[in-house]
């Protein structure tokens, strides 16, 4: 029973869970930035005209969801090595949810860059302007605001992930549970309170969601 | 002319000082209307006056703050009234004809007979294509909404409410959303059901239509009723500023 | 000696049958139950009890919350604290199912309220009780918008089912993870694990793809 939970406990490893919970946070954001930059690359490729650059792209983008992330995980983490690549597991974890988000994050904007009406490159094109143009000064500007929710509601989903990484033993937040977990058979305390931290970040990445939605002035933004 | 009053002097519908809020706002100022059998009567006013939400609280699409609504010898609000049993016998046309776009025509006609009224099947099927043909639409039984005119949607949403044998029909601006050329194929169908006797209530500023078959004219304004009498006397001559007004106005088109 | 590899992995074949075998069970039956679960929960969170909407939020919001793995941890190690002893298998069907009704709950609600007030009204207005408005008027109309998410939900539900390994369930994942100790060339080895999945998945993603198509040409909006 859970009538010997244990508070006490769950103080003394507090240090450990901070830095769990620090570690979480910033390979995080490195990992989401790798994911902007893969699927900003990917977007550009797969909204091109010549098939040469699409078919990779959507290629690249469908394997990579059709296939669990923990695979993908172990693909680079027992793969890499055999090409003479050997990087900390820390390193693998970051460039595995990068090339994963990013193929989401490639969905994301190209759906927002299709979402501008076609009246709005027609107009574009009317008075004269160019191609890259008409991209910088009429699509982007418009797509951007419809690509910021998605892309939050993607960078929750990326921090829930980044939980599989401490099956490659790197030292993240979930890592900091299971060796509550381990050490003293604490199971409740330690995995109870992780889950509390993730739910820290998820409300703050879903307030920030709903703000950006406010600011942005999108009506029924949700994540 | 058909005036046989009710003998205790209740109607089919009576209001009594009902009044209604949306927030602040007083949506219906102390309405006071008795509606008789057989009885029908347009309610008309300029947009916002509280008309459509008038019928709404009738079949309790709205509740009402305070006042009695009486409908069919039940009080609305009342824990005695099994609201689902009398929304039954009370027919209601909306303007935008609502029709379940995943059903047939037919479909749409016998769905609460079969479910609510527990009619079997074939029996049903039976009466809707009757119905159906009486709204001129017998050839139209298995075709979706999506396929259908609005004036044929109108029509359709009309057979629906009438193949549950209702005591009063009530109808939302039953033409305002439709083209022109589609008004009177909706109208015709409403003056045949007047004819047969059917207890109406009207929200409509086709004139043609009331002066027809209408008992009453009903005029409101601002969620009150400013003025009520005879077709004859309200169009020919209405008694106040903001009648008047309103009639220069949807005479003007 | 790629030669040798592929022959010692010819050897191992019976394992990774039984761990797609296990893959597929996991998905199979989660996905059932959590439709279920997921439809009577998004039903009821529409239903206008405040108490019992608030409630499935909450959890909802737990669950969304959270990390998958974390709650598989949660359901394996804790219940058996409380006096529930369960193997494996069971925690992993437990939490796949809370997780895909969590999900579907969502996506059921989005369907239902996307509903026009004006249908239910209708159906209001001649008599259907709350049960035959919501199975005859709501819920067809619901599906069109239900369906490709909820496809795509299940391709989420079969990828999320390879996190059960955690706990030691020899599914596909696990299965490559135990041969590639003996065989160690990670990159075929989980290229075979990928390809598998893949395999399950990707005719699921493209039925979701064309669903979504359909229903946007059933709404007649433009597509460029």
């Amino acid at each position: 029973m859970l009538e010997n939970f244990s508070f006490r406990t769950i103080v003394e490893y507090l240090p450990l869970f901070g830095q769990g919970l620090v570690t979480t946070v910033w390979l995080s954001v490195l990992a989401f930035a790798g994911a902007l930059a893969v699927g900003i690359v990917l977007a550009a490729m797969n909204l091109q005209r010549g098939r040469l650059f699409r078919i990779p792209a959507k290629a690249y983008i469908d394997a990579v969801r059709a296939t669990p992330l923990l695979a993908q995980l172990y693909f680079l983490y027992f793969g890499l090595p055999r090409l003479g690549i050997i990087l900390p597991e820390l390193v693998v974890g970051i460039l595995a949810l990068s090339l994963n988000s990013g193929a989401y994050v490639a969905e994301i904007i190209r759906a927002g860059i299709l979402s501008i009406p076609r009246g709005q490159v027609e107009a574009g094109v009317a008075s004269g302007m160019t191609y890259v143009q008409r991209m910088r000064l009429v699509i982007l500007p418009q797509a951007f605001k419809v690509t910021i929710p998605p892309l939050l509601g993607q960078a929750i989903v990326l921090v829930k992930d980044s939980a599989l990484l401490s099956l490659i033993a790197v030292a993240e937040l979930t890592r900091a549970g299971q060796l509550l977990a381990s050490d003293r058979f604490m199971p409740a305390e330690g995995f109870i309170t992780i889950a509390a931290f993730y739910l820290l970040l998820y409300y703050g990445l879903k307030g920030l969601a709903a703000l950006s939605g406010r600011w942005l002035g999108l009506a029924g933004a949700r994540t | 002319m058909r005036s046989n009053r009710s003998k205790n002097g209740t109607g089919m519908i009576e209001f009594r000082g009902v009044n209604k809020w949306f927030g602040p706002l007083n949506v219906l100022k102390d309405i006071t209307l008795s509606v008789e059998p057989r009885e029908v009567v347009v309610v008309c006013g300029p947009s916002g006056s509280g008309k459509s939400t008038l019928i709404r609280c009738i079949n309790g699409l709205e509740t009402i703050r305070d006042g009695d609504l009486v409908v069919d010898g039940q009080r609305l609000g009342d824990p005695a009234t099994n609201m689902t049993r009398l929304r039954t016998e009370i027919g209601f046309v909306f303007q935008s004809f609502n029709l379940y776009p995943h059903k047939t025509a037919l479909e749409n006609v016998t769905l609460a007979p079969i479910h609510v009224r527990k009619i079997p099947r074939a029996e049903a099927e039976k009466a809707g294509r009757e119905l159906l043909a009486k709204v001129g639409l017998a050839d139209k039984v298995n075709a979706y909404p999506a396929q259908l005119s609005g004036g044929q949607q109108q029509r359709v949403a009309i057979a629906r409410c009438l193949g549950m044998r209702p005591k009063i029909m009530l109808f939302d601006e039953p033409t305002s959303a439709l083209d022109p050329e589609m008004i009177s194929e909706v109208l015709d169908v409403m003056v045949a059901v007047a004819e047969e006797g059917m207890t109406m209530m009207v929200v409509t500023h086709e004139m043609g239509f009331a002066r027809k078959v209408a008992q009453r004219v009903v005029f409101m304004d601002a969620g009150a009723i400013v003025e009520s009498g005879t077709p004859d006397e309200f169009f020919s001559h209405p008694k106040t500023d903001r009648s008047r007004a309103f009639l220069s106005k949807i005479l003007r088109h | 000696m790629i030669w040798q590899q592929l022959q010692s992995l010819a050897g191992s074949y019976p394992l990774a049958l039984r761990g797609l075998g296990m893959t597929v069970m996991l998905s199979l039956i989660s996905l059932v139950l959590g439709t279920l679960i997921g439809f009577g929960l998004g039903i009821l969170r529409t239903g206008g009890n405040r108490l019992i909407s608030g409630v499935i939020g909450a959890w909802v919001d737990l669950i969304r919350g959270t990390p998958f793995l974390v709650q598989i941890f949660l359901i394996f190690f804790i219940l058996p604290e409380l006096g529930i002893e369960l193997d494996a298998f069971t925690a992993g069907i437990i939490a796949l199912t809370n997780l895909a009704a969590c999900f579907i709950c969502e996506i059921v609600v989005a369907g239902i309220r996307s509903v026009p007030t004006g249908q239910v009204e209708a159906a209001l207005a001649s008599g259907l009780s709350r049960w035959q408005r919501m199975r005859q008027v709501v819920l067809p109309q619901a599906m069109r918008i239900v369906l490709p998410p909820l496809v795509g939900q299940y391709v989420l539900l079969i990828k999320d089912s390879s996190v059960v390994s955690a706990i030691g369930l020899t599914d596909l994942t696990r299965v490559g993870w135990l041969v590639v100790q003996r065989v160690p060339n990670g990159l075929l080895v989980f290229f075979l694990v990928g390809l598998g999945y893949f395999i399950v998945c990707y005719p699921l993603i493209m039925l979701a793809r064309r669903l979504e198509q359909r229903m946007c040409a059933a709404h007649g909006e433009v597509q460029l």
